[in-house]
């Protein structure tokens, strides 16, 4: 994965532990004349570390350089990849951002057709065709991240991308898990990438107020569950791994880090930014999960919670919660590691769900940072005084979007698989 | 069948109709929908040919209008589409007849062919781009004083997807499916999965596009990619494709699910696939893998042999590469079967994310009513595409099953198997 804490897993999962922030006084562009000028960002990551075919080069931005650089690592500690006989059993599946359209051809199109803000139609339709190349009209596809990893690793069965923004990357490996299981693909390459973090995206949620504004602290500007949060911090990254059917990892000696063993996905209904303080429409994602799992509420451990650090969400989640695991609800260990790398948007679910397979690895808990005020409202176990070792035997990972999609995955540790006849 | 899908109620909104029975009128008489574009001045355009909504009233297209403040003309038109289908199936009255409606909602899920981002969104920026004179911090002032507010979640790719679920309180499973041309078909596909999976009993699947827009004339004709004369699907003078703005919407249930409530059932959903071809953002094998792999898996899915299949309604969209590499794929698959093949978007133009879905309610159409149009456009077969059983006039279904290919960027390719048994 390529997270704003680092380039990969190793050093991502290391930053989680050592309680890092990875919010940051926004350096890829100009930000001074925003509200908003903090964002955690992904730090010196070079396209051609990660592109060996030169002439993709022109064919990646900087988001579908994220998902190429996380899927490589995927694929490489896998130790499988697609061959001519296996290319048509190998699946792709991921969630992606919005934001295809870069900034600064949004900008030489206002010097060239919209001198003045508005749009030359004649000029326009004169010189339109000459001004775009056929690799920035590429680039600016929804689809050009998975044309690009289809195209790398000669990926030629099933294929999804997905947009529910925030629910994006959870959604994707719940569908990634449905496909493996209904046997349409052996393996899949599963993920999310995302980045909005450019004046316009930027722009869009300065314009919205649902990003916080405190420029002088970015390190704890994002403080889920805390009662003075007050916005979530722009991310940025992608996480990507490899899913395969159990036996077949088994007989091939896989290194399997968990199962992947339900998926709740559901909708909210209620408003286009926020769920309802109830946590209806969370709490459907989260029983459908268990019962998916063939998992009760008394055999979570842990619950990696979409914790965006804004009043709403946080309120919501902790409420479905409750509504959820009742009277266990306060023996959970509930964590958001937005905390520390902030908002991912699309590829959030993703990151999150490998998160969930690195606690069940190494019997960690991550921590909820910046959480010092305790809000009355939200009162689980937040992880809030650092990282804790415990035994994970089955995670949770909540996501929840933009438009009311949300999902829930279960992750099972693989002693819990076997125990349980996987 | 354990579980089969069946459809119990369609619509759809395209460039010859207003609804289904419009379009399907307006195709059967030979009428096309496309025109040069009336949205915008293109006096002078070199292509300005498009297959747009005619007389585009959103107010007369949706019911509530304050929904016209939060969401943009294809998302009106994807709703209208939605609003169609969903009366045509009953579904609410039955609902409302319920003491408690809330499994009904629980388990009703939202399946969208989004076409994600388009360039249009981001005119809003050109004024402050040009305000702020190449100034960055100026720019970051203005973007935020001068753009509308609610500017983010009026771009949401998932809008419709959120809009059906707070219009009807569904809150069941679903997926936005973002990918360019497939869309339509893979959300028809993903709704099925959740429906035989059980997550789900009946399921909202819409997809809707508004692909003729002002930068896309210009841009797509860059690649060479559309006709400045009109679409002529096989045909041997066809030069490329015509870019235009539609919806089609299905209710879909389990089987089960229309039975126990009594429901009219207009035909079934035997079987999908979505396949990649690997060859990158924007080429096509020549030799029509993707296409015979599609149809082969989603007549393996359906438990179909080809010889059953009565009626393609193939992806056909004008272009030289395309359209012979579909009709080898044909040819490969079904021998000199002569199976009758036709199209559509002679007459509607391509509406990319949405085709899949619009087409599927005509194939069906095809299906029930036992006619199969002709392409009223065509002229002469081309010879790359011999051996595909088109015609300009009406052909007679083999049998009442039949297959719908979409292909997209990416080098995705679908293929939906539908009957039009009860």
């Amino acid at each position: 994965m390529v997270t704003p804490l680092g380039n990969d897993v190793k050093s991502t999962w290391e930053a989680i532990l050592s309680g890092e922030s990875g919010v940051r006084e926004i350096a890829g562009f100009d930000a001074s004349g925003f509200p908003t000028r903090i964002a955690a960002e992904v730090k010196d990551l070079r396209a051609e570390e990660f592109v060996e075919d030169r002439k993709s080069l022109k064919y990646v931005t900087p988001f579908s350089l994220f998902a190429l650089a996380a899927a490589e690592e995927a694929v490489r500690d896998a130790g499988v990849r697609p061959t001519a006989a296996t290319a048509e059993r190998w699946g792709l599946v991921s969630g992606s951002g919005m934001m295809t359209m870069e900034f600064d051809f949004l900008q030489r199109f206002q010097r060239e057709f919209a001198v003045d803000g508005q749009i030359d139609l004649a000029r326009l339709g004169a010189e339109g065709a000459r001004f775009i190349s056929s690799s920035e009209f590429a680039r600016h596809r929804a689809v050009a991240g998975q044309a690009l990893l289809h195209k790398r690793y000669d990926i030629r069965g099933y294929s999804a991308n997905l947009h529910t923004a925030c629910a994006s990357g959870g959604q994707a490996l719940g569908l990634a898990m449905r496909v493996v299981r209904s046997g349409q693909a052996d393996f899949v390459l599963a993920g999310g990438y995302d980045t909005m973090i450019n004046p316009i995206g930027l722009a869009g949620f300065c314009l919205l107020g649902a990003i916080s504004t405190d420029n002088d602290r970015p390190g704890s500007a994002s403080r889920p569950f805390d009662l003075t949060r007050n916005g979530f911090v722009l991310g940025e990254g992608a996480g990507f791994m490899i899913l395969e059917d159990w036996q077949r990892a088994r007989d091939r000696g896989a290194k399997i880090y968990a199962e992947i063993a339900g998926e709740g996905n559901s909708l909210s209904s209620y408003r286009i930014t926020d769920s309802p303080p109830s946590g209806d429409g969370p709490m459907q994602a989260i029983r459908s999960a268990l019962e998916d799992a063939g998992e009760t509420v008394d055999s979570i451990d842990y619950l990696n919670a979409h914790g965006t650090s804004t009043p709403m969400n946080d309120l919501s989640e902790t409420n479905a919660i409750k509504a959820v695991f009742g009277d266990r609800a306060n023996d959970l260990a509930v964590s958001s590691t937005k905390s520390q790398m902030g908002h991912l948007i699309a590829a959030a679910g993703a990151v999150e769900g490998i998160i969930c397979a690195l606690a069940i690895q190494h019997s960690i808990a991550p921590m909820t940072a910046n959480l010092r005020t305790p809000d009355p409202a939200c009162d689980l176990d937040y992880v809030s005084q650092g990282c804790r070792p415990m035994q994970i035997d089955a995670a949770l990972s909540n996501s929840f979007g933009f438009g009311g999609s949300n999902s829930c995955l279960v992750f099972r540790s693989p002693q819990r698989a076997e125990n349980r006849g996987c | 069948m354990k579980n089969g899908v069946v459809i119990t109620g369609y619509g759809c909104l395209t460039a010859s109709g207003g609804d289904a029975a419009a379009t399907w009128e307006a195709i059967l008489a030979g009428e096309s929908g496309i025109q040069e574009v009336e949205t915008w001045d293109s006096a002078g355009w070199p292509y300005r040919l498009a297959g747009e909504i005619k007389d585009y009233s959103p107010r007369d297209l949706i019911s509530d209008r304050k929904l016209l403040k939060f969401i943009t003309r294809q998302d009106v038109i994807g709703l209208n589409a939605v609003a169609q289908a969903v009366s045509h199936s009953g579904i609410i009255e039955y609902r409302d007849g319920l003491v408690d409606p809330t499994s009904f909602n629980d388990r009703t899920g939202v399946f969208v062919g989004s076409p994600a981002t388009k360039y249009r969104y981001q005119h809003d920026y050109l004024a402050p781009l040009a305000n702020a004179a190449g100034d960055s911090r100026e720019f970051g002032v203005r973007a935020v004083e001068e753009v509308h507010p609610m500017w983010l979640l009026r771009t949401l790719p998932n809008n419709v997807l959120a809009y059906v679920g707070i219009q009807y309180g569904f809150k069941g499973a679903n997926a936005n499916v973002t990918a360019h041309g497939v869309s339509g078909s893979q959300a028809i596909a993903e709704a099925c999965r959740y429906l035989k999976d059980g997550a789900i009993e009946r399921a909202i699947v819409v997809g809707y596009d508004s692909a003729s827009e002002i930068e896309a004339l210009p841009y797509y004709a860059s690649l060479g990619l559309l006709s400045s004369r009109g679409l002529r699907p096989f045909d041997r003078s066809r030069d490329g494709t015509v870019l235009g703005e539609g919806a089609g919407a299905l209710v879909l249930e389990t089987r089960d699910a229309a039975k126990r409530r009594g429901a009219k059932i207009c035909g079934e959903v035997l079987g999908s696939s979505v396949v990649a071809e690997a060859a990158g953002v924007l080429s096509i094998r020549e030799d029509g893998d993707g296409v015979s792999r599609a149809i082969r898996l989603a007549l393996e899915d359906s438990g179909m042999h080809p010889d059953e299949i009565g009626m393609i309604s193939a992806h056909g969209n004008g272009g030289k590469i395309s359209d012979a590499s579909e009709a080898r794929a044909f040819s490969e698959i079904f021998g000199a079967s002569s199976i009758p093949v036709t199209g559509f978007k002679w007459s509607l133009g391509h509406t990319i994310a949405a085709s899949g879905t619009i087409e599927s309610v005509l194939a069906l159409l095809c299906l029930a009513e036992g006619r199969v149009p002709g392409i009223a456009n065509l002229e002469e077969l081309s010879p790359e595409c011999r051996g595909v059983n088109v015609s300009a006039t009406q052909q007679t279904p083999r049998s009442s099953a039949g297959i719908v290919v979409s292909r997209g960027f990416a080098g995705l390719n679908s293929c939906i198997v539908l009957s039009s048994h009860a």
